[in-house]
């Protein structure tokens, strides 16, 4: 958290979440000058949970920490300090939005949501009951305390795959339960999964029931392993999905789809006029670091635009004829 | 990592050259037949002191030092206390090291400054919360990415308000807190013997926690992240 002096500006942008979208947003903003506050609580988003990415465009790989501080020294150098903490209310009034944290009331002509999604808990009777007593989320946090552990991953996609690799660390054997008939991971994430000693892939399979003493001991299975329901497992993370953290939105009026995501125009903006959204709390299908931080960027240029800031020409050579400026240029020269 | 790599040394450098104006003492406390991390720790922060000329190291022995122990209330090593102006109650216990190094920076440049950078509102509603000593410890591990966020904002407070004491305490060194804390997941935080939760929580629902903790409250566990 760090000290706010100014109570009552009307900032140009307010960015709420400052996950990798919204702090690549507001390095962006601060290059274009916007007045701008950047609010979000827990720094970094999902991606500072995960231990490598071999995906963003630059770095070969680094992991999802190192990624979010950069991108947040990146946009301190233009003067960004980012608020940590949770904003609790949204509203507009008299034209302007208003911005609720815990402690303070922010004002802005323009909003941007990069909220992000939240774990998709499993819903199967002793999820709740073994939360935090080995039903877990956070590969990286927990995994140390599951040394030569037999763990349960449940989830189909590439975040299961990745957790389930992370966990290899420690654990002593992993039990990847897939609801369909095979893992939709990143082909290279599935290759390493395959080609690990350590990982059993259990296709076809739902985990009915979640069971234990003080902590987990075990799981139900739906369909036998090896001629039984029952899978002695002293943890089980869950990577099943996520689900959009869109509700502020929602109050203001912003329409979302059926999955409670922002639904966008290809230049991020809402139904609602001055309100942006960007990231994994978007109906965009694809959904990475990379398509975040580019969603964001373009939500502040059409933040910056909507408050009147003049149209920035990406054309580098005025003399390229693709260019619109430069042909309008090259129009006027005499014959 | 006893050793500070080349390129975070030169950040922190930075940003101590930047942030760190007043004298930090960096107390620490081993023992003569080193624990199993404690020369790691005692060679990370020596390296760590070298980094500002505004930064002050001092070794005492846990057996021999008893009563400088006993000042700084240190009751199991490798300990260090992280003492700016005055004793803000910064403690951490266990090697400082992967992502608890940034725990260690923050609290350095906090009692450096004393100024908790929390805003004014945050620390009025800390006091209120905040009406008796609470003693915060926060469990961790070097691979956890979200700790330090956690450590970091108990620091703040710590620093924000005399009557909260913080201890991060790396598990690996301290097995018996485990089991005696129930930790299975990190960051955990046990506040006065009374209050405790799991994961990473905003600002406002930590401060509930302190003044749960401070009205002698049980609490159960909320786990966010
Ligand atoms: C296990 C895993 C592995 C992944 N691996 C990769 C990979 O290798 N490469 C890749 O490109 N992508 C990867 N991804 C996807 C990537 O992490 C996301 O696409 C990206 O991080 C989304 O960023 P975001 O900023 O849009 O959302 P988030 O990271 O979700 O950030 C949103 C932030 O806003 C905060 N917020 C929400 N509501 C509020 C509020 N009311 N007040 C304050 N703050 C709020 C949230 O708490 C959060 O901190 C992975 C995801 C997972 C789960």
């Amino acid at each position: 958290m760090k000290k706010v002096t100014e109570k009552q500006a009307i900032y140009d942008i307010a960015i709420i979440g400052s996950g990798v979208t919204g702090l690549a947003a507001a390095m962006y903003a601060g290059r274009m000058k916007l007045k701008t506050i950047l609010i979000g609580f827990p720094p970094g988003g999902v991606i500072a949970t995960t231990d490598w990415i071999e995906n963003y465009p630059g770095f070969i790989s680094l992991s999802g920490k190192e990624l979010a501080d950069k991108i947040t020294a990146h946009a301190k150098e233009y003067g960004i300090e980012p608020i940590l903490d949770n904003v609790t209310d949204v509203s507009q009034q008299d034209g302007v939005f208003v911005v609720q944290t815990a402690f303070r009331q922010y004002r802005a002509k323009t909003i941007l949501f990069s909220t992000g999604t939240h774990y998709r808990k499993l819903e199967v009777p002793g999820s709740d009951t073994y939360e935090g007593k080995g039903v877990q989320f956070c590969g990286l946090c927990d995994g140390p305390m599951f040394q030569n552990k037999t763990l349960a991953v449940v989830g189909g996609g590439d975040s299961a795959a990745k957790e389930a690799l992370i966990l290899t660390q420690w654990a002593q054997r992993i039990y990847i339960m897939v609801r369909g008939d095979r893992l939709k991971a990143e082909p290279i994430n599935l290759e390493r999964v395959n080609q690990s000693e350590k990982i059993t892939l259990l296709l076809n399979t739902n985990v009915t029931r979640i069971e234990g003493g003080d902590r987990v001991e075990k799981v139900l299975l739906d369909k036998p392993f090896q001629g039984n329901k029952e899978l002695a497992v002293q943890g089980v993370f869950i990577a099943i999905g996520s689900v959009p953290l869109s509700d502020l939105a929602k109050k203001l009026g912003v329409k979302t789809n059926p999955k409670g995501e922002i639904v966008i125009n290809r230049q991020t903006g809402t139904n609602i006029k001055g309100v942006f959204a960007a990231g994994d709390v978007t109906d965009t299908e694809f959904k990475q670091a990379i398509t975040g931080v580019a969603e964001g960027v373009l939500a502040v240029y059409q933040a910056y635009k909507y408050i009147g800031g003049e149209a920035v020409s990406s054309c580098v050579d005025e003399e390229y004829l693709d260019c619109p400026m430069a042909s309008e240029n090259l129009r006027k020269q005499p014959e | 990592m006893s050793e500070v790599p080349e390129d975070i040394a030169e950040t922190v450098v930075k940003r101590f050259e930047e942030e760190l104006k007043k004298p930090v003492r960096l107390v620490y406390f081993t023992q003569e037949m080193e624990c199993p991390f404690c020369a790691q720790t005692h060679q990370l922060l020596e390296t760590v002191a070298k980094l500002s000329e505004n930064i002050g190291f001092e070794v005492y022995d846990f057996v021999k030092d008893k009563e400088k122990a006993e000042e700084l209330g240190i009751e199991k090593i490798p300990a260090l206390a992280i003492l700016g102006g005055k004793d803000y109650g910064l403690r951490f216990y266990g090697i400082p090291s992967g992502y608890e190094f940034q725990t260690l920076i923050e609290g350095i440049i906090l009692v450096s400054s004393g100024d908790s950078q929390l805003p004014s509102e945050a620390v009025e509603v800390l006091a209120k919360a905040a009406t008796s000593p609470v003693h915060i410890q926060i469990f961790v591990i070097p691979t956890c990415p979200v700790c330090p966020v956690l450590g970091a904002m108990a620091f703040q407070f710590a620093v924000a308000n005399s009557n909260i004491s913080v201890d991060i305490v790396e598990i690996a060194e301290f097995p018996h807190l485990v089991n005696k804390y129930n930790v299975i997941g990190t960051p955990k935080a046990a506040l006065n013997e009374t209050t405790q939760f799991e994961g990473l929580v905003p600002p406002m629902q930590f401060i509930n926690f302190i003044q749960q903790a401070a009205q002698g409250s049980p609490t159960g566990i909320s786990p966010t992240i």
